[in-house]
């Protein structure tokens, strides 16, 4: 299945030695495994998304465990510290290891 | 009278079929994937036989004390702590208390994340508490929480 998400830097205006804030929106399913279906009566396997690793220039700034206590379609904001030009990578893993890449340019003012 | 019967029929059927899912709710379960998470067992888990200091004066939660929806509680930890290379925070986690899964998430950071922050959505099924466990490199470990009023809950 292809997963969908999406990072950015909420940020502008930003210079080499600034702490920005990036956010990581991802669609997806937190089913718990509690839940059943209205409908059938069938229960939802559990179904999550499990891993989310973000790098900046070849180095690990932020890595994630998430479980089944975030919400549906997780937010996530973390912190990062401009050291230069270049990209964030955000590889994210499922439960069924289904994996997706995004990235996001980093362009420091001045 | 071919027709009637015939509209009869379809009549009756949809009406079974109505009232199918209460009859046989009860009957499936099957929860052989669910994986309870207590909290205690969680909480032990973090501390392997540490103790957890009060983070209560540096830790700033912005957590909604009553949310219009258990299903999408934002929480907003800001740790007032040095980020330096040898004395950091190297991993915030979000625990919630009476869910039947409480871990919601480990964050791990490093020195390059420049302050220590996290913003994160957490459900809830219930009125409880928001429990954030934070661990420096040198293995100290802080502990705040916020109780969470939850008139909808968003948890199955």
């Amino acid at each position: 299945m292809e997963l969908r998400g999406t990072v950015k830097i909420l940020d502008q205006n930003y210079k080499v030695g600034d702490v920005v804030k990036a956010k990581i929106i991802i669609i997806h399913k937190m089913d718990t495994g509690f839940t059943k279906d209205k409908e059938s009566g069938k229960t939802f396997p559990r179904f999550y998304m499990k891993e989310i690793t973000a790098t900046y220039n070849g180095t690990v700034v932020a890595h994630f465990e998430l479980d089944v206590a975030t919400s549906q379609n997780p937010v996530l904001q973390f912190p990062l510290k401009v050291t230069g030009p270049g990209t964030l990578v955000v590889d994210f893993v499922n439960s069924d290891d289904d994996k997706a890449q995004k990235s996001v340019a980093i362009a420091p003012a001045g | 009278m071919k027709r009637r019967s015939f509209i009869k029929g379809t009549f009756a059927l949809a009406t079974i079929g109505l009232l199918n899912p209460v009859l046989f709710r009860h009957g499936l379960s099957a929860t052989e994937e669910a994986v309870e998470m207590p909290y205690a067992e969680l909480l032990n888990d973090y501390l392997s036989g540490k103790k957890a200091e009060d983070g209560s004066s540096i830790m700033t939660l912005n957590i909604p004390e009553a949310p219009e929806n258990g299903a999408v509680v934002p929480v907003e930890v800001t740790i007032n702590h040095p980020m330096s290379a040898d004395n950091y925070i190297s991993n915030i986690t979000v625990l919630t208390t009476k869910n039947k899964a409480n871990k919601a998430v480990s964050f791990d950071l490093t020195p390059a994340s420049g302050m220590a922050y996290l913003y994160v959505n957490v459900k809830m099924g219930q009125t409880q508490d928001v429990v954030i466990l934070a661990k420096t490199n040198k293995g100290k470990i802080f502990k705040a929480s916020q109780n969470v009023r939850v008139a909808l809950g968003g948890c199955g």
